[in-house]
């Protein structure tokens, strides 16, 4: 009763948007790219938000503001240009998460030996934010884990997907800020979420 | 002496405890190599073996347990279903055939591929009509082990219950008579050696998540893939269904 009291007063779709200034960037191994100015999510899509726009989504009680998954990426699309928004680019992804000095993670150039589930295999959600080290350069949360994020782009026949998970079995954790998956857009993944961008003045 | 007998109890619980994680490792950390020799062969059990042909195509299984009759054996579903069945191989074997080639990978990061033949899902739900409170199935396995897999899994394109591996029936080891081939999840949720199967309508745990750190979902996750037919060469993979 009291859960769903503060959940009726937290906005739904108050996503908080970080802007990303004009200018160039590093991207991949250090080959420059010039992108416009730009807006996109601090946070990944939650659940709750993501029923806003898709009322007969359904997920646990308890997990309102996890990131979404299991959606494709006709659905993911569909929810942001609901909002007026899109998938981002690749590059746009990359830059909001390192920011212009080429880092190799969000935070920096260290990987993060801090392990956040050790001994368990599988996904691990939180609540988007969770993790206080994960900010990138411009203040864009949970880029090197959480989940993998759709966007735009595609490669191989599939989109791209970009991010990474908390945690992996016995031997892979937090992504850097370059690495990226392909992913047949028709299928639903526990590990593949998304977040939007707006390229509005 | 008070002082002394506390000590040596607490002396003796630390020493039992220490033996029960010592027996309790090898189960929590299955990375562990073992032994390479096949200690079934030639027996009438069969178990875990990396040894012989096995080197290519590891073989787990939760306990050893006695070599399946394929004449005696049945089926049995059960549960939330209008029409439950007890069913003989040669009912099964009758079921429209459907092959694929497809690689298991198993979460102790090793994989390998096979062609495997049986049937689909939509095969046994029109046999049996699940009720709609259906969410899935546990399966019940010779050797002990338990698994969930949810109905839209277990309905997926790719999910195939199989009876034959590589244009021969199953081998023991494999999982005779017959066994679940789910790609794009981990090996443990690819149960083998099946014997009953339960409609549930409510969702469960299978046994690698209720003893070991392994999740209910078992979704191969985007990380590296280590397969046995080339030379266990780590190699980055995307998640789900590992296609070459």
């Amino acid at each position: 009763m009291l859960l769903s009291f503060f959940i009726y007063l937290y906005p739904a779709n108050a996503q908080e948007e970080v802007e990303i200034p004009s200018g160039p960037f590093v991207m991949g191994e250090g080959e420059e790219v010039l992108l416009d100015h730009y807006t996109i999510d601090r946070f990944e899509v939650t659940h709750l938000e993501f029923k806003t726009v898709f009322p007969s989504h359904v997920y646990s009680r308890g997990q309102e503001r996890h990131p979404v998954s299991q959606i494709t990426w006709e659905e993911a699309q569909a929810y942001c240009g609901a909002l007026g928004k899109r998938l981002p680019r690749a590059a746009e992804w990359e830059k909001a998460a390192r920011g212009a000095d080429g880092r190799e993670f969000p935070w920096g150039e260290t990987r993060n030996r801090n392990k956040p589930h050790p001994s368990y295999s599988g996904m691990v959600k939180r609540v988007v934010g969770y993790n206080k080290k994960d900010i990138s350069p411009y203040g864009v949360r949970d880029m090197a884990s959480s989940v993998w994020e759709w966007t735009a782009d595609e490669a191989e026949g599939k989109k791209v997907a970009r991010g990474g998970v908390w945690n992996l079995h016995l031997d892979y954790e937090y992504s850097k800020t370059t690495d990226q998956i392909e992913v047949d857009p028709s299928q639903r993944f526990i590990f593949v979420g998304f977040r939007c961008v707006s390229s509005r003045p | 002496m008070r002082v002394f007998t506390t000590l040596s109890r607490r002396y003796f619980i630390r020493r039992i405890l220490l033996g029960l994680a010592a027996l309790g490792l090898p189960l929590l950390r299955p990375g562990t190599p073992h032994a390479a020799l096949n200690f079934w062969r030639s027996s009438e059990y069969v178990g875990k073996t990396r040894d012989g042909r096995y080197k290519d195509f590891y073989i787990q299984y939760y306990k050893s347990f006695k070599r399946i009759d394929g004449d005696a054996w049945r089926l049995n579903v059960t549960g939330a279903c209008e029409n439950p069945q007890v069913l003989t191989l040669e009912t099964l074997k009758a079921f429209p055939r459907k092959k694929q080639v497809s690689r298991l990978k198993c979460v102790e990061c090793w994989s390998a591929k096979a062609e495997w033949e049986g049937f689909a899902m939509a095969d046994l739900d029109a046999l049996v009509r699940p009720r709609p409170e259906a969410v899935g199935l546990l399966f019940h396995c010779a050797d002990s082990y338990i698994e969930y897999l949810p109905l839209e899994d277990l309905r997926h394109a790719r999910t195939l219950w199989v009876h034959r591996m590589n244009g021969e029936p199953l081998s023991d080891e494999h999982g005779f008579p017959l066994r679940m081939i789910v790609p794009f999840k981990y090996g443990y949720k690819n149960p083998k050696a099946i014997v009953a199967v339960e409609y549930l309508s409510q969702a469960d745990r299978g046994t690698w998540n209720r003893i070991g750190p392994y999740s209910v979902d078992g979704t191969i996750l985007p990380g590296y893939d280590h397969p046995l037919d080339r030379g266990k060469q780590r190699r980055r993979i995307s998640g789900g269904e590992i296609f070459d």
